[in-house]
């Protein structure tokens, strides 16, 4: 499994978030299969050359939420059920729907306007990528 | 007792390493000596007073090469701190740098000394002029360990250059001391060398003293607080 | 847990400066970065560290041995490189390669071979003619390709070009793979300790003004813009670590941020408008500023 992730330091969010979005992405997007090892957290810290803290953090946080799960003395595996890393974007999904009505709200437009914007936005590409995965 | 424990293998490669890197110019100097004794080994006046100079040139030049390379320029270098880093204590630093010393500068010394007295010896030289060129190889000797004490012990530059020059000079009231000296002065020129009880002690303070410094360098430095 | 290095009480006085009261220690296998400005103590802490000074006062122990007195043990297992090492000039790389492997047994040649080709180094060059980001890099192979157990490393980064300080830090990462190696280094910046460090320690004027791990210690910053008339003061808001105003506007930095803030902000007749986590550098400036005002 390549433990390489995309991380930067310019990214407002902070290093271990950017963690646990990108594993999380990739569980969704069956990258990182149900039951598969994660790399070990010294290897995929020295990978993408962040301290070890921050991905045990990372890798922490992504256990609370039930995205992986760490078997004592064998290392962390990507849990078995997607039902997590969905709840984990579903949550996500809220956030940025409170911030998208919050703005409406300043904006002034009714929700039948914000629906009307909503329809006609352009696909995001991920998810033409996704229906042509295997 | 922990501190005596040294590191053997560490000090060898220490003196290996100062060894090349200066065999080059040593060969040098060991050749320009060769050189001198040459020119005395022809016994005329001018070629004697010729290859004296040069060899005494050559020793001081040899004694001052050896202490700025080893030990003045691995400071000003910052090669120190890398020296440092390794595996040694500064006892075991302190012994690597005497030794790899004894190496640069003993060489061309106990070449360019025993070449002497054989010139002495098997040329028309008169065989007295040995009461005069030990008095003067023990006092580079002695100078040349003063030098290399302070050079260990004190950091400033301009110290370190005026105990190299000063100690050296004094070479020159020394040879005046020795002439004036009757059982040195007036024995050189006879065809017999003769041991008498001023030349034996100021050869005897001569070794002394160059222990000396040599012990009391050590001592000073292993009680250094920081080395660079 | 073992200790990497532990330092107690320690003092060392200069003529011009002092290092005092330093209490630090290092768990085994974890990455301290040491931040603090030119002069601030970071080199003369990393000397004591190597046994290449001895502290006044206090004790320091590394790797399990006491310094300065079992250096040598210590040093066995030990890298240093500092900003004002030097190599021999005259001498090629390989040179410097085959003195290091003659000491060290630990050598890993083919790991050097590896980061010759990274770093991009001629191994038959004179090392008096490389360039200041050359001489680092070989610096680091030098230390890197013996594998030692501590890892002492006096501003890694400091001048080099942002391919070479890439280079650097990604030999650096390499450390991560292995649990029982340990790195201290210094910098003056603060996104390279950012990056690598498990934990922080800022040294200011010879003493530590902070030292936690690293998660913790970002966490527990926030800057804070407000609205309102009602300015904080250190009474009741004892986490208040700067503050500037203009007009209704507020910006607050805080450390030891807890989350009832934001309630206990507005119950002052405060509206909060932006709350940021702060990285690293404005960290520093803040704890430092605080320090010289408290």
């Amino acid at each position: 499994m390549n433990p390489r992730l995309f991380l930067s330091a310019s990214d407002s969010n902070p290093m271990y978030q950017q963690v646990i979005d990108q594993i999380t992405a990739k569980v969704v997007a069956g990258d990182w299969p149900a039951g598969t090892a994660l790399p070990s957290i010294r290897e995929l810290a020295s990978a993408n050359q962040v301290s070890v803290i921050t991905v045990k953090r990372a890798y922490q946080e992504l256990e609370r939420s039930g995205v992986i799960v760490t078997r004592h003395g064998k290392g962390s595996f990507v849990a078995e059920s997607l039902e997590a890393p969905r709840a984990l974007l579903r949550s996500e999904l809220e956030v940025h729907l409170q911030a998208l009505l919050t703005c409406a709200t300043r904006l002034g437009l009714s929700r039948e306007e914000i629906r009307q914007l909503i329809d006609k936005a352009p696909q995001p590409a991920a998810e033409h990528m996704r229906g042509t995965k295997p | 007792m922990k501190a005596l424990e040294l590191n053997m293998p560490v000090i060898r490669l220490l003196v290996l390493k100062d060894w090349q890197l200066f065999e080059k110019q040593l060969a040098a100097y060991v050749a320009a000596g060769i050189v001198a004794l040459c020119f005395l080994g022809l016994a005329t006046p001018w070629s004697f007073y010729l290859g004296s100079l040069l060899l005494i040139v050559v020793m001081v030049a040899a004694a001052c090469f050896a202490i700025s390379n080893s030990l003045l320029a691995e400071r000003k270098e910052h090669t120190l701190p890398f020296i440092m880093s390794l595996p040694v204590s500064p006892l075991d630093f302190y012994l690597a740098k005497l030794i790899g010393n004894l190496v640069t500068f003993g060489v061309p010394f106990a070449v360019m000394a025993l070449g002497t007295l054989a010139v002495i010896a098997f040329t028309p030289l008169p065989n007295g002029l040995v009461v005069f060129a030990l008095p003067l190889f023990g006092h580079i000797l002695l100078a040349y360990s003063v030098s290399l004490g302070v050079a260990m012990a004190v950091e400033s530059e301009g110290w370190n250059t005026f105990a190299m020059i000063a100690s050296m000079l004094l070479i020159n009231p020394l040879i005046m001391l020795l002439g004036q000296i009757p059982a040195i002065g007036e024995t050189a020129k006879t065809g017999t060398i003769v041991w008498s009880v001023p030349l034996l002690s100021i050869l005897a303070a001569q070794v002394l003293l160059s222990i000396a410094a040599i012990v009391a360098t050590g001592w000073i430095h292993c009680r250094k607080k920081s080395f660079y | 847990m073992t200790a990497a290095f532990t330092l107690a009480g320690i003092y060392k006085h200069y003529p011009h400066f002092a290092l005092q009261d330093i209490d630090l220690s290092l768990p085994e296998g974890q990455i301290m970065g040491l931040v603090g400005v030119n002069g601030a103590g970071k080199t003369t802490l990393l000397r004591i560290l190597t046994g290449l000074a001895s502290p006044d006062a206090g004790t320091v122990e590394v790797l399990g041995h006491a310094m300065p007195r079992e250096q040598v043990a210590a040093k066995r297992d030990i890298g240093f490189a500092a900003e004002d090492m030097r190599l021999y000039r005259g001498r090629s790389l390989r040179w410097h390669m085959d003195l290091i492997r003659a000491i060290y047994p630990s050598w890993d040649e083919a790991y050097a071979g590896d980061l010759l080709r990274r770093f991009d180094l001629r191994v038959d060059q004179a090392v008096g003619s490389f360039s200041h980001g050359q001489r680092v890099k070989a610096l680091l192979l030098l230390n890197l390709a013996r594998r030692p157990r501590l890892l002492l490393l006096d501003e890694p980064t400091t001048g080099l070009d942002p391919v070479a300080r890439v280079e650097v830090l990604e030999a650096l990462a390499d450390v991560l793979r292995e649990e029982a190696r340990s790195v201290l280094f210094s910098s003056h910046n603060t996104r390279d300790v950012e990056q690598l460090a498990d934990s922080i320690t800022f040294l200011h004027q010879g003493r530590v003004l902070a030292s936690q791990d690293k998660e913790t210690f970002l966490d527990s910053w926030r800057r804070i813009v407000c609205q309102g008339a009602w300015t904080p003061d250190r009474q009741y808001l004892p986490e208040l670590a700067a503050m500037q105003r203009n007009g209704s506007m507020l910006e607050i930095k805080v450390s030891g941020f807890s989350p009832d803030l934001n309630a206990r902000l507005e119950a002052r007749g405060l509206t909060v408008r932006s709350q940021h986590p702060m990285n690293l550098e404005d960290i520093f400036v803040a704890t430092v500023r605080a320090g010289a005002t408290s």
